[in-house]
């Protein structure tokens, strides 16, 4: 019994020294306590020791003990810092959950952005590897969505590249999609902006759709283009500016002053009357001589004129050249230039846009109105100035352009006896070059010929007249024929002028008899001479090469020197000539033999008593006849309108037999 | 062998048309926009705020004379001719097709007379006194 009552004892102490294990195992378990183990540790506690649970008891005892080692402070530490934080967490922000869960739930939106954004960067590369399988991809949608929902389902079985990879392409997909509609609204707005915008504008002013800064106008201003616009329309504007007929002149309405209208007709048709005045300006330098004039022969309101150079501006190009316009009043159409001063032009009857210059330095120019850099006048071509045999050294006084349409050249001469043939394809070297020198030097004491005017019979382009400043008219030929070798021909003179023959001119062969053998030649010793050609085949059959000498049909005498005299292209027996005392003169042989049957002087002439007078030049107007223009010294061209007498396109047949039979008349009486 | 600069010499050109008897005021406009690039003989917007600012005295004295004779609007006018420019353009267009263009406008009025050249890129328009009739 004792032993047992001991034995009770033993388990009662027992018992109070597991409760008191108990006791600090709970507090432990209560420092470190989680819900689980502190209900646990309740449940412990809560039992009285009892018979019945004294195993159950022993059992966590032991368990306890043995468990006591293993629940090593480290881990149990480890395991309650875990559940302390979530314990913390949870109870220190009890109010912050609903909050927390809307920011979670953000962050959750975020998120998904967020992966949004970054797997395309990620993803991008594929994207590009497979653009060229994204063509197809619009017909591949709904099967891909299906695979994708059903692979949702074993999803997981799929490798998480693959799952990624679709995933991110359904986000591309999506991306893509959202990038369509980012467009498709951009550009909704754009156009509605554009649409209001047109709206503005129709509805008011449009203008200025945007005032142009200082900057952009000085940008504007000083472009090719603007440049050429203004040239180009200014023009237009000028010549519709100019045109004088009003086009809404109403008759009815008015009685306008009658005009002279029976100016041409009777004797009145020899009338002349001034048309127009061109006078260079202040840009183009003042004080220039005008040295030659030629009428375009495909448009009759164009007129080229040369200019030496000024004696007022220096800077300003030596050579000038104009074109101006019948249409265009006060400037010219063109201006072109050349390094020296121009003395003869011409334009080329076969390519209107082409015109020759003869300058005094001996070069050719040629210009071209097409050439796109016009403006600044500069010959598109120009022969050498290299002497030697590849071109002129000495002024060039005369030019002529001989052939047809499709073969020409352009024969110039230069007072040196120098004759050249160009091609106006190259002007670089000479496709003809012939020096021409005196049959008889004995006469001359030398043998230089210096021709300063020339003229080619219409029917002939390799056999010209050749008028020198030695007062003698040379025929020459470019060619080595039949008894005569190429240069002047020494078996024929044309001898009669005392000084320099200033100008030849052909009768033009154009009407129902031939009058092309008749010249006309003027020069500085007041005289104008009317004379008949000698075929070259007369010549070269006129036996013992004795040379012959031809006097002229008939001699005008003038009061002043001659500088200048030509056929009218229209009217046969008809030509004008200007002289030093600033008179232009127009003579019909038919009519009268001695006197003009019209004289005129430009306006300017008229009135200023100490002007410089003299006229150096003169052109008829190729195509009509009915204009004249003259120009001298002063620089200034006049052109005239001549009555229907002296122009105009239609004449008699009589009249052209008039004239043969005074030619005739007057041959007779030479011989 | 100096020659005026491109410019100076297009200045000139234009001098010479505004000063040409009869012309009482040029314009120039960009084709695509219609922005005055040049205008003479108009009351520009500069013209206002200067002539706000200072009255006109000695050269600019005269100058603004000579455009207030004008007295119109220099956009008013641009706006109006632009216009009439386009019309016209597609006027052209349905008629001849788009191959044919607008090469000139005339337009006489009872009081004067507007010449109009259109370009590739400019305008060029010029209003001028008509002889009465």
């Amino acid at each position: 019994m004792s032993s047992l009552q001991s034995r009770k004892d033993e388990i009662l102490a027992k018992k109070a020294k597991l409760a008191e294990l108990k006791r600090q195992r709970e507090l432990r378990q209560k420092e470190f306590t989680s819900n689980r183990q502190s209900l646990d540790a309740g449940e412990l506690a809560a039992p009285t020791p009892s018979r019945v649970r004294r195993t159950e008891d022993l059992d966590s005892l032991i368990s306890s003990l043995v468990d006591r080692p293993s629940s090593s402070s480290p881990a149990g530490k480890k395991r309650i810092s875990d559940s302390e934080l979530s314990r913390e967490g949870a109870p220190s922000t009890p109010t912050k959950t609903y909050q927390d869960a809307s920011t979670d739930t953000q962050a959750l939106s975020f998120a998904e952005l967020t992966t949004v954004y970054e797997i395309p960067v990620e993803s991008k590369p594929e994207y590009i590897t497979y653009s060229k399988g994204i063509q197809t991809e619009p017909w591949q949608p709904p099967q891909d969505s299906s695979e994708d929902s059903e692979g949702g389902a074993d999803g997981a079985g799929k490798s998480p590249s693959r799952r990624r990879r679709k995933l991110s392409q359904r986000e591309i997909e999506i991306e893509e999609e959202q990038i369509r509609q980012r467009l498709r609204q951009e550009i909704e707005e754009e156009l509605r902006a554009l649409q209001l915008e047109e709206r503005v504008e129709s509805e008011k002013a449009r203008f200025p759709a945007r005032a142009l800064e200082t900057e952009e106008l000085n940008a504007v201003t000083s472009s090719n283009d603007f440049l050429d616009f203004v040239e180009r329309s200014s023009k237009v504007i000028e010549r519709a500016l100019d045109e004088e007929y009003d086009v809404l002149a109403d008759y009815a309405l008015q009685s306008r002053d009658a005009e002279d209208d029976d100016e041409y007709v009777g004797r009145k048709g020899r009338r002349i009357k001034e048309v127009m005045q061109f006078d260079l300006s202040e840009a183009m330098g003042r004080k220039r001589m005008l040295s030659d004039i030629d009428f375009s022969p495909k448009f009759p309101e164009l007129l080229c004129t040369t200019y030496t150079k000024s004696q007022q501006s220096p800077h300003t190009p030596p050579g000038l050249l104009n074109v101006w316009n019948m249409h265009l009043k006060g400037r010219p159409e063109y201006s072109l230039h050349a390094t020296s001063d121009l003395l003869s032009c011409l334009f080329h009857p076969h390519h209107p846009s082409l015109i020759l210059g003869g300058t005094y330095s001996g070069q050719l120019c040629l210009w071209d109105t097409r050439a796109r850099n016009q403006r600044t006048g500069e010959p598109v071509q120009r022969t050498p100035l290299m002497g030697g045999r590849s071109g002129h050294a000495h002024p060039i006084y005369s030019l002529a352009v001989v052939g047809t349409q499709n073969a020409s050249s352009v024969v110039s001469v230069s007072t040196d006896g120098v004759v050249c043939a160009w091609s106006t394809d190259m002007l670089t070297l000479p496709q003809e070059y012939l020096e021409l020198h005196s049959p008889n030097p004995s006469a001359y004491k030398t043998d230089d010929v210096a021709p300063i005017s020339m003229a080619f019979p219409a029917s002939d382009p390799t056999y010209f007249l050749a008028g020198t400043e030695q007062g003698s008219i040379l025929p020459v030929h470019r060619y080595d024929r039949a008894g005569a070798k190429a240069g002047v021909d020494s078996r024929c003179t044309y001898r009669g002028h005392e000084a320099p023959v200033t100008d030849i001119d052909f009768h033009p062969a154009r009407g129902k008899v031939d009058l092309g053998d008749l010249f006309v030649s003027c020069g500085l010793d007041w005289t104008i001479k009317l004379w008949r050609a000698k075929a070259p085949s007369a010549t070269a059959g006129s036996i013992s090469g004795a040379a012959s000498t031809v006097a002229p049909l008939l001699t005008i005498a003038r009061e002043d020197s001659v500088y200048s005299a030509k056929w009218s292209p229209t009217k046969p027996g008809v030509f004008g000539c200007v002289d030093g005392a600033g008179m232009l003169d127009i003579y019909d042989i038919s009519a009268s033999s001695d006197l003009p049957v019209a004289s005129a002087r430009p306006s300017h002439i008229e009135k200023d008593a100490y002007a410089l007078r003299s006229l150096n030049k003169l052109a008829w107007e190729k195509t009509q006849g009915k204009h004249v223009a003259v120009g001298g010294l002063d620089g200034v061209t006049t052109v005239f309108e001549v009555g229907n007498e002296l122009g105009g396109p239609e004449t008699k047949s009589e009249k052209w037999a008039s004239v043969r039979k005074w030619v005739g008349r007057q041959s007779k009486m030479g011989e | 062998m100096q020659q005026p600069s491109p410019s100076e010499e297009t200045a000139a050109l234009l001098a010479r048309l505004s000063s040409r008897p009869g012309v009482q005021s040029t314009l120039i406009l960009s084709r695509d926009t219609g922005a005055i690039v040049r205008s003479t003989g108009l009351i520009t917007a500069e013209d206002i705020s200067e002539e706000g600012e200072s009255v006109p005295n000695g050269i600019g004295g005269t100058d603004t004379e000579g455009k207030k004779k004008g007295t119109r609007n220099a956009d008013a006018v641009a706006r109006l001719v632009w216009n009439f420019v386009k019309s016209a353009g597609e006027m052209t267009e349905e008629l001849n097709g788009e191959s044919d263009e607008v090469k000139l406008l005339r337009l006489r009025t009872r009081k004067n007379e507007l010449v109009v050249v259109p370009d590739a890129k400019f305008l060029l328009v010029v209003v001028h006194d008509t002889p009465p009739a």
